[in-house]
This record gives C-alpha cells, structure tokens and sequence, in this order.
C-alpha cells in the first residue's frame, strides 16, 4: 500500500492545458480508446481551420498592443535621438520620418508593412529588420531546439523515474530538482552552469554559438543556412560540429532545464496518474512488474500532456531566451532585443517583438493540430 | 520475478543513461580553446564596441572608428605610435594662403575595387559630409570650411572661413575626413553597410572580406593602398564582437581571440596584467572625467536666493582642494586611469599641472585650506551639494567613482553631499536645463589636439551650458587656433589653462589610458595619442 503523495507535490498534479489548446476532458482510463475512429474528417478539419484562422486576431491584437504600447513613450525618433539633437533638428526629422503625422495613420502604415513583412530599418544603425529577424531569428530557433532535447532527456525519464520511486528518497529529490529547475532565474543558471564548466572546470566554451575560426569557416559556406548545426554538418569537418554542440551545451541546458522541470513534475504526475487505474491494477495482479508497467503502460499516455504543454514552453522559452542569449552571447532575436531595447530603439524592438508573437502563435496551432490528432481526450 | 532492488537498479540505470547522454552531448566537446584552429593564421581582435555605421558620414562613435580607421583612408594622419599628424594620400598639404589649405594627391591612387582616387572624390567626400550633417556624424567638425576647389586630378584646395586655422590638419585627420568612392556612395544620405562592403569601397590599409554586422567581420590587406601607414602586416584580420567584457576577458586569456581592444573592466585588466599568457599594452587616453559647475544653480549660483559670486567661487575651491584623484584612480579604476591635473591631458602640446599647484597639497588632498577658503569667504558649513552622476554612459564604474567623490567632500564635514543618478537619454537633456547644480560629464576627443579640450568646454558656443563665461579666455581661445607660431601657442594654450582653472567651471578628475591586451605571441599592438588602433601593425 502506498504511502500518502510527498507534500511538495502541490505546484503541478494535474496535467497542464495551454490557453489555447483544445478542450480537454477529463482523463480517460485505460489505452487508447477505439473511440477516435468515429470522429469524423470533416469535424476535425473545421476544427483545424478555425484555429489556424484564430491565430490571425491573436498575432493582429499582439502586433497592435505593440505598436500602441511602444508609442506611449513618444515616437521613436525622440526616444532614440532626443539626447542628442537640437529640438529644430530633431522635429525636422520626426517630419521627415512621417512620425507627426496622426497615430491611427501611422499605425494602418506599420499594419501594411507588418503583413508584407517589411519591417523599416532600425533607427540607430540602419539595419533592415527583415533581414535582421530572419539572421538572428534562425540563431533562437536553434537555440530553443537544443532547450527542448534538454528538457526531453532530462525532464521525460527522470519524471519516469520520480513517479516508479514515488514517495521515496529518489522522488523526493527529484520533486526538489525540479522545482530548483523551474524556479531558478534562467540568468542566474547560466551564469552558475559558466562559472562551474567554463571558469573552474574548463571544459565548456565560455560564451557563443561557435568559436571565431569556426564562424569564419561558416562564411565560406556556399550556402550557410544560419542554424549552426547544419552549417557544422555542411563544412564536413568533425571538430567544427564538435565545437558548435559544445558552445550549445551550456546554454541549452540553463534554458532547457527551465522547461525539464515542469515536464519532470508532469510526467510523474500522469504516469502515477495512469498507474492507479483500473486497467494497470488489472495488469499488475497479473504479474506484470512494476517497471514494466511504467515503461509499456504509463509512459505513452504520460506523454501526451506534453504536447500540450510544448505550445506553452515555446513562449517560456523565447522569453528565457532574452536572458539566456544575453548570458551566453548567443546572438539570437532575444540579444537583438535586449540591444536595441538599451539603444530605445522601438522600430527595432516592435519588428523583433512581432515576430516572436507570430512564432509563438504559430506554434500554439502546431500543438494544436498534433494535440488534436494524438490525444484522445480533445474534442472538437 | 524481479526482486524490487533489481527493478531499482534497472529504472537508476536507465536515469544514468540519461544523464550519460546528456554528458555525451559535452563530451564531443573540445577544450574551451577550441581545436577548429584550422580556419587561418590571421589574427582575431576582439571587443565590446558597436558599429553602428560603416559609412563615415553616418557615425562618429568608437565603434564604428575602429573599422573606419582600418578601411578608409584619410588625407592627413598619423604614423602608429605618433600623434604628429602628416599627409597619408596627400603628397604635400599646406596653408598656401591664410584661408586656402591646398592638399596635393599621390598620383595612381585606387580604391580596392579599382576606382580611381582623386581629387574629385576627396571634393566629393567632404561636400557629401556637409550636405547629410547625419546628427551623429561628424560633419560639424568641418564647419571651418567654406568651400572646396578640385582645379585638377591631385589638387584639392580647402578655403577657410578663419585663416590660419591650426587644427585643420588635425580634423583632415578624424572620420570626418575618411576618403569615399563617388562611384559608390550617394551624394546625400548614407550608405547602407552591406552595400559598402558588397562594391568594395574601401580606401584604406584593409578592405571588409566578409561582414556580419555585430557580430563578425573579416578584413584582407588593401593592395592598391597607397598611403603613409604602409602596407599591412598580416594581411587577414577578424574582429570579433563581444557584448560582456568578462567573456571576452576569458576568451583573451584562454587565447581564442589574439587581441582584446576597448573595453575590458578595470578589475578585468588588473588580472590580466599577473597572467602570463598574455601582454596588457598601455597607451595613452584622449579621455577625461571630470565634475561641472553650472553657475546659476550650484550652491551661491547666480539664480539662487543667496547668490554670491566670491561664494561660490569658494565653494568650487574647497571642492578641488578636497578631491583625491590618486585615490579615486587606484580604488576605482585600478590604474586604468590616471589623475588629470590640468584641462588638456598628458600627451598633447600645452598640458600643465596647473591644478595641482593651486589646490590641495602636492595633488592630495587637503583639509585645512579647503577650510580656509570657505571661512575666508564667510560660507557656512556645511554646504549641501546636489551632486548628479549617470550610471549607463560612462561606464559601469561611474557609481563607485561618485560614491568615493561624495565620501571624499564629505569626510572633514564640509559639505554635505546628495548623491544622484538619473539614466543617460533624461541625463542628458536635463543637464542642459539647469537642473543639475553639479554633474558628472566625460569626454572623448574628436581629434588630438590641445584646442579640442578647450573650445568646446570654454570658447563662446560651449556645449557645457553651464553659464560660465570669461571673455578673456573665449579670445585667448580664438588666438591660439590660429596661432602659426608653436611655441607662441603653446603659452596661450597654458595661459588660458591658468585663467580657467583659477574660475573653476570645471573639476578635471582622470584621464584615460587606452589599453590593448595580446597573446604572448602576438606583437606590434600600439596605442598612441592619435587614439587610433591600427590593425596592420600586429603580426605572429
């Protein structure tokens, strides 16, 4: 007989839905029901389309709070320049600029631009936006990557682990390093997981997404794609692709262990969830063993939350990676913005900032389609 | 039937896998120095400035010099290791009447694309500079110039609007004077950076193989660069961006970057000097940091209920008298600055210690006259000083430095200082706007020369604002820029030192010193007065 649940199981014990996931019914006991088979293709395309269509409002309502909320302290001219110009110049320049003209103008103009994906140029340093997402936006797709395979390896079988020892010393540390995991600021981890393998240990890179010889092979690249990973496998040279997975451990693993703490906790909730019920009962006095049951029973079904999950993450970890690629120096859309943000350069920021809107929307649609295909419990 | 310490064992195994696999990833790893040195044998130059134009006429920022200085060539400059400006593309530059400074070109110049360098493009560069006057370029250093001639393909003939201007080859020596491809730019707005490097419109000892903005660019020697600094020494250089010092502090020291240049922490620099991988370089620093009177609203100021000139005078002494630069450069900055005594810094024609031998004791402090001046003028003590600093434009260490200032005025009971920091965008506007009775400022010259630490803080037009005017000083300032003999200026430029120092408007703090760190084996890293870091004089 089991002992009562560890009592700092109280952040996460039921599996977790996204905002803008579909309904979710209660868990359903047993395999895989057969009942999918009667839900129709047609309901499920209707289903598919209309939260592909959703995801025109949320990126419109996002790009709008954006454009709204950065004019609240001026127009960008005067919070990149104010300083440093005289008042005559500067109003010279907002006018030339077309920043006097009425905001609901202004903002139907950035609407334009936004949807063609012509995003202007920053102010400070005349750099096309567009080009600039698309270098830098490749740089955090790669990043958030390696998060997500962290948060896999680590999160999946040690939330197996914590639910097969459940109220035992190993879940009980396990529940602790979870929760250290996701209650760390991501900062704060990088800047320990630095000091313990690059300063003391020395055997990670310090910062970066690759050393400058590396880098400076990538340029040679007939066509370099950006994602530094394909870029290593494209040189065919093994100490290349060496040296950019160890510049991606370390902050893979601070950002990653964000998001493998909350899989951890869920795993382990749906896994000892799936092991109470009847069907499991039914195997185990069978004579099933108990690591049997958790690794061919419980683990599929403690799976699926995940998925839902993921479409939460996305957002999670494109927001922990301002601070982790500030950290790492991993010169992704999270370090452009932190940059243009000290510069007050609000072009810049508004473009960075809509396009990760679009990604997470995006994203939360992905989830969406493989959640409603897989889980049987969504219904639509 | 398996035994439970066996199911233990196989569900550990499988957590130990896990984390095998997780190590795997690191394993494949290479030491922090990398072993992918395979890329070339050129020599990679790290730092934390920005660029944030290439095109000359668009910045005027360290950052962008930095790459500007190596691929844009100018008409006059200095060798490495000078701060002696002479003609670089020039052949002969002179004053061939008080108004008209006559450059004559080498013959066969070329940019590294192939273009033709003459004198039409030299016209075309600086008429190009007048007619953008980018906010944060350097167009206003060119303001002397009325118009310019280019009678043939070598000869340029600048006509001044004030004769026998003395700084003039000087500003020939800045950004403002970088020669540009008229095939290339366009006449009245600034070029895009990629468009630059993609028409190869370099001028200078190195031209940009490849760009990535912020991030990474590669220079090659320049082969048709014809000019005084000579042929590069090592022709492939990278210069590689880094946002925090400290990781490019490790990276010198791990020897994955062959140069640090601008800007390692003070602390940084302190440790790299007892490690004996690499080389720390000094130079000296056009930099200066010093403390402003406004004197409308400092205590006495001319616009306070209780003003009174001689008061406030005695208040700005008694400061002086109390202030420890010594201190504040070793405490602070760990020698990576030094005491600044006088207006113009060490290095340049007409520095003096002028204020070392009026206030505090052989340049400490000293109590007993500040004291004294206080009585003597009948100031109450202690007097309240609303001391402004700003945290975000002059580095990190600017809180230390005017938290020991405060401690400094503080500790004989003087002064009662109110220590503030406002950020750099409201800082900057309201320091012009009388709200700050006494504020933090720095400066960085926009050429080496004794005139450029004296007009803009003293002469008619200051960009001070700070309501100190002396007449005598605002004419001693006109005369020495255009006086011809030297050592006739050189007196004028301590003479008005003398007179400004005696009035206070400012409290020069420190000066900087420029500092290059190298791998053992790199050399030729030289730091000069002309405050310019040439990449062709490093070499393995």
């Amino acid at each position: 007989m089991r002992a009562a649940p560890f009592v700092l199981s109280t952040i996460i014990e039921e599996p977790m839905s996204t905002a803008v996931s579909p309904t979710i019914e209660p868990p359903l006991a047993g395999p895989a029901p057969r009942q999918r088979a009667s839900r129709g293709g047609s309901t499920l395309w209707r289903y598919l389309v209309v939260r592909f269509l959703l995801i025109f409002p949320t990126v419109f309502i996002l790009v709008s709070l954006v454009f709204f909320l950065m004019r609240i302290t001026g127009d960008p001219l005067t919070t990149a320049l104010g300083g440093k110009l005289p008042p005559d110049q500067l109003a010279e320049r907002i006018h030339t600029a077309g920043y006097d003209r009425p905001i609901l103008v202004q903002y139907f103009e950035f609407l334009g631009q936004t949807f063609t994906g012509n995003f202007g140029k920053s102010i400070t340093d005349g750099q096309d936006i567009s080009s600039l997402l698309l270098t830098h936006g490749t740089a955090t797709l790669e990043l958030a990557f390696y998060a997500l395979i962290v948060a896999f390896i680590v999160g999946i079988p040690l939330g197996m682990v914590a639910a097969y020892f459940r109220d035992r010393w190993p879940d009980a540390v396990l529940r602790i390093f979870a929760i250290l995991a996701y209650a760390t600021p991501v900062f704060f981890a990088g800047l320990l997981l630095k000091l313990v393998f690059s300063v003391w240990l020395k055997v990670l890179p310090v910062a970066g997404r690759a050393t400058t010889r590396t880098e400076i092979e990538f340029q040679s690249l007939p066509h370099p794609t950006g994602i530094y990973l394909i870029d290593a496998f494209q040189t065919g040279n093994p100490a290349v692709i060496s040296d950019v997975l160890s510049h991606a451990v370390l902050p893979g693993l601070a950002l990653g262990l964000l998001t493998a703490g909350i899989f951890l906790r869920l795993v382990r909730t749906n896994v000892i969830g799936t092991l109470s019920r009847d069907y499991v009962d039914a195997a185990r006095s069978r004579g099933v063993t108990e690591y049997r049951l958790v690794r061919r029973h419980a683990f599929k079904p403690a799976l699926i939350p995940i998925i839902t999950v993921i479409g939460l993450q996305i957002a999670v970890l494109l927001g922990g990676a301002v601070l982790t690629e500030t950290t790492f120096e991993w010169k992704g859309l999270g370090f452009e913005l932190a940059y243009y943000l000290s510069k007050r350069d609000f072009v810049a920021v508004q473009g960075i900032v809509a396009l990760l809107a679009v990604i997470v929307a995006l994203t939360n649609f992905i989830v969406d389609i493989i959640a409603a295909l897989i889980d049987p419990r969504v219904r639509y | 039937m398996t035994s439970a310490s066996t199911r233990s064992k196989r569900v550990l195994g499988l957590a130990a896998g896990t984390a095998v696999f997780a190590l795997a990833l690191a394993g494949c790893a290479p030491s922090t120095g990398g072993s992918t040195n395979s890329a070339g044998g050129g020599i990679i130059i790290g730092t934390t400035d920005k660029v944030t134009f290439l095109d000359p006429a668009g910045s005027f920022d360290n950052g962008s010099q930095t790459v500007q200085t190596q691929v844009f060539a100018l008409l006059m400059n200095s060798k490495p290791g000078t701060a002696v400006v002479e003609p670089d593309l020039a052949a002969k530059a002179e004053f061939t009447s008080p108004t008209d400074f006559t450059v004559t070109l080498k013959p066969g110049l070329k940019f590294a694309n192939g273009d033709d360098l003459t004198s039409s493009d030299v016209k075309f560069t600086f008429d190009r500079q007048a007619t953008i006057a980018d906010p944060n370029g350097p167009s206003y250093l060119l303001g002397n110039i009325a118009s310019i001639d280019a009678p043939d393909d070598t000869t340029v003939v600048f006509h001044l609007k004030a004769a026998n201007d003395q700084t003039f080859a000087s500003v020939l020596s800045t950004a403002a004077g970088a020669i540009v491809d008229e095939e290339v730019f366009p006449a009245d707005k600034v070029l895009p950076d990629a468009d630059i490097v993609k028409a190869e419109a370099f001028s200078g000892q190195y031209q940009i193989k490849s760009y990535d903005f912020n991030n990474l660019i590669s220079f090659e020697a320049n082969k048709n660069y014809d000019g005084l600094l000579g042929a590069a020494k090592t022709s492939d250089v990278t210069l590689k961006y880094y946002t925090d010092a400290s990781n490019l502090k490790l990276d010198v020291q791990e020897g994955n970057v062959d140069v640090a240049y601008r800007s390692l922490s003070a602390t940084d620099v302190a440790d790299l000097r007892k490690n004996d991988k690499v080389t720390v370089t000094d130079g000296p620093g056009g930099e200066i940091r010093y403390i402003v009177f406004n004197f409308n609203t400092m205590p006495f100021g001319a616009t306070t209920p209780e003003a009174d000139p001689a008061k406030a005078l005695a208040v700005r002494q008694a400061a002086a008298d109390l202030i420890d630069r010594q201190e504040i450069a070793d405490q602070v900055y760990k020698g990576t600055y030094t005491p600044l005594f006088s207006y113009v810094p060490d290095g340049l024609t007409g520095a003096t210690t002028v204020l070392k031998d009026l206030y505090g004791k052989d340049g400490k402090p000293d109590a007993d006259a500040a004291k004294k001046v206080l009585d003597d003028a009948g100031v109450t003590t202690p007097v309240v000083l609303n001391l402004q600093y700003n945290p975000d434009h002059y580095g990190e260490s600017s809180g230390d430095e005017y938290a020991l200032v405060k401690s400094q005025l503080e500790a004989t009971g003087l002064f009662t200082v109110n220590l503030q920091s406002t950020e750099w965008t409201t800082y900057s506007k309201e320091r012009t706007s009388d709200v700050y009775p006494v504020y933090q400022l720095g400066w960085f010259p926009d050429f080496s020369d004794a005139d450029n630490y004296l007009t803009p803080f003293f002469g008619a037009d200051s960009f001070l604002v700070n309501h100190y005017t002396n007449d005598d000083v605002i004419a001693e300032i006109a005369k020495q820029a255009t006086e011809t003999d030297p050592a006739a200026r050189q007196s004028e430029i301590e003479e008005i030192q003398a007179k400004v120092a005696a009035d206070l408007s400012t409290i020069p703090l420190l000066q900087g010193s420029q500092v290059a760190v190298t791998g053992t084996d790199v050399k030729g890293a030289t730091l000069d007065g002309a405050f310019k870091f040439r990449f062709g004089t490093l070499s393995k």
